[in-house]
């Protein structure tokens, strides 16, 4: 383990890898808030001819200009979302398909295009499609860093603008805030992210890294900052568990890699974190039930025994269970343990019997209250 | 323009106002004056533009044409002074945030940029939630409170911006009678310290009992005044066309027929 840290390729790349998982977990929650996961997938699909031409720019596989031209384009294909929404009757869903189809397919076009042209440094291009780690060099580092660092800067500068337009543009609005610039200022920040993933997680699924940090911290926290920062961390934790596995294990892809580790974690948000998680949900419905149940039958107690005129009227296990179409027995030793009713013997009959106590026939008449007075 | 005061006498002053979405009008050339001090009912039907009406006056949707002046300058000069209540269902509510978040939002206008809400601006938004009522939920994630609930947090949010007219959209809509007269009873308080309260108003059976000023859209201004004097069958008929016959006969024909028919 230790001989791995100090391989100098796996340093940069999990230092690549945390950079990304910073500033798309950070960035990608905003975007996520806004119902706008689907626009890191256009950003990022949109990204592909922005490389392209960087790259023709350039001339060379020079990061720089790559990155610069993947933002630019992304850029381009926002806007041109927004102005099909503005301008023509489209929807944001089929407008994003729109914007995402037109922009890949140009990319992969010019991606082909520069293949066909046998420049010598255009290997290592297509890894941008899907990632690949390894080609990740010291110096493209510096540039992750810068954007990463930039953006990060901007949210701690902006947070409570970037919060209250999120959560109320409206009423943003209506305090004086320049809700459009923010809104332009958001997604560019998304655009941001996609660029510093790009090498590691490749315009296909860098997507992932926008929506899945950010819906598994959403899971464990009800505010605002403790969701960024979980989901900072999951995203680098996804990155970083990736980008070792493919550079341990030659010849696995690393963005898929990033990609299954962060819908682990996703997976498992969903499924066990308190409040808001499935199983929590599973069992929160089965004691209500079991509460609901006791209470039904407690219900039918009361009312045979006000039909009988009795307030300790034995009613008999049997007729209960075909009262309410199941078996009571469980709801009706719940209710004993609780001190509501009591077994009794109803000479001369042997099957179970049970009588309201005193306590029993109060919360019934309680409940009885209470439902008269919900109308 | 904006240092030249226009009808500074006035809470709020709308002039041929004309707002249209895909080149349908949703106000028409409409002309509202609200004096100050009062507590103003906006009514009309569905799509009659009461929502519209209130942002355009807050300046969230453009005017085709027409102006707004609030306490004769411009609403962008103004901002301080006035408050805003959204539509409870224009956010999401499960936004990963507290009660006592969402008011201090109230004074984020205030706060300017950079700058972060301290202590001071928390122990404010603590004393808007406790005049609502919900001191007790400030930590409450705001997808766990009720509706009635989340509307008083809106209102504390509203309360905190200290102004001087208050726009509320449909405050009372989807709450219970508890929460609607807990709204009503701050609303009037608000009257009382001299405040204008403006509110877009669902329920006609309400509006005599809670205000004291009345304005009728739809798409035009139909009529505005005094409740007293605007509240007629004949201005309400105006308005709602056909769909007034059964308000008109339970809230006039009753009090002459002596009260007989009940509820709807």
């Amino acid at each position: 383990m230790l001989e791995l840290l100090n391989d100098y390729t796996i340093q940069t790349v999990t230092m690549g890898a945390a950079l990304l998982g910073i500033s798309s977990g950070v960035l990608g929650c905003f975007a996520v808030l806004r119902k706008q996961s689907l626009l890191g997938d256009t950003l990022s699909h949109a990204a592909l001819p922005g490389i392209c031409i960087g790259f023709l720019i350039a001339g060379a596989r020079d990061l720089g200009s790559i990155l610069a031209g993947a933002l630019v384009t992304g850029a381009a294909a926002a806007l041109v979302v927004l102005a099909l929404t503005r301008m023509s009757r489209l929807k944001t869903d089929a407008a994003l398909g729109i914007a995402l189809g037109v922009s890949f397919a140009l990319g992969v076009v010019l991606l082909t295009y520069i293949q066909g042209t046998g420049n010598a440094s255009q290997g290592g291009l297509d890894s941008f499609l899907f990632g690949q780690a390894a080609a990740i060099l010291r110096s493209d580092l510096w540039i992750m860093g810068s954007i990463a660092l930039a953006s990060l800067l901007l949210v701690a500068a902006l947070w409570k603008e970037f919060k209250l337009v999120s959560f109320d543009p409206g009423y943003a609005a209506s305090l004086g805030m320049p809700v459009v610039v923010m809104e332009v200022a958001m997604t560019t920040m998304v655009a941001l992210a996609v660029v510093v993933g790009l090498q590691m997680v490749g315009v296909v699924l860098m997507t992932a890294m926008i929506i899945a940090p950010p819906v598994a911290a959403r899971q464990w926290t009800r505010r605002l900052g403790t969701m960024v920062v979980l989901s900072a961390i999951f995203g680098t934790v996804a990155g970083v568990t990736g980008a070792i596995l493919s550079a341990t294990a030659r010849g696995l892809s690393t963005g898929p890699l990033i990609v299954l580790a962060i819908s682990a974690i996703v997976l498992v948000s969903l499924l066990v974190s308190p409040e808001r998680g499935i199983i929590w949900e599973m069992v929160r419905r089965w004691r209500d039930r079991r509460a609901l149940r006791a209470r039904q039958v407690l219900t039918t107690l009361h009312a045979m025994a006000e039909q009988h005129g009795n307030r300790h009227y034995p009613a008999e296990l049997g007729s209960l269970d075909t009262f309410h179409g199941t078996d009571t027995r469980r709801a009706l030793a719940r209710l004993e343990d609780r001190g509501l009713i009591r077994p009794v013997a109803h000479e001369p009959e042997i099957t179970p019997h049970w009588e309201l106590t005193q306590s029993g026939y109060a919360e019934a008449e309680r409940l009885a209250a209470e439902i008269v007075g919900d109308r | 323009m904006t240092d030249q005061l226009h009808e500074p006498q006035l809470a709020l002053h709308v002039e041929d106002l004309t707002v249209s979405y895909d080149s349908k009008p949703a106000l028409w050339d409409i002309d509202v004056d609200v004096p100050p001090g009062v507590m103003a009912a906006i009514v009309g039907p569905n799509g009659s533009g009461k929502t519209t009406f209130i942002k355009s006056v807050l300046g969230l949707v453009t005017p085709t044409a027409g102006h707004v002046r609030i306490f004769g300058q411009p609403y962008g000069a103004q901002r301080r002074k006035v408050g805003y209540v959204p539509q409870r269902s224009s956010v999401d509510w499960d936004f990963p945030t507290t009660a006592l978040d969402v008011v201090t939002m109230g004074l984020y206008g205030r706060l300017g940029w950079l700058k972060r809400p301290g202590r001071a601006e928390r122990e404010k938004a603590m004393a808007s939630l406790e005049q609502v009522k919900m001191q007790d939920f400030a930590d409450r994630q705001i997808s766990q409170l009720s509706g009635g609930q989340q509307q008083r947090v809106f209102l504390a949010r509203a309360l905190v911006q200290q102004a001087d007219i208050y726009f509320l959209d449909e405050p009372m809509a989807g709450v219970d009678a508890t929460t609607e007269r807990a709204i009503v009873g701050i609303l009037h308080k608000l009257r009382e310290q001299g405040k204008t309260v403006i509110v877009v108003h669902h329920d006609l059976q309400t509006v005599k009992s809670y205000f004291d000023w009345m304005v009728i859209l739809n798409v035009r201004a139909i009529a505005q005044g005094p409740v007293d004097e605007v509240y007629t069958a004949d201005n309400l008929r105006r308005a709602y066309g056909g769909q007034i016959a059964l308000i008109e006969r339970e809230t006039f024909g009753d009090a002459e027929a002596g009260q007989q028919s009940g509820q709807m």
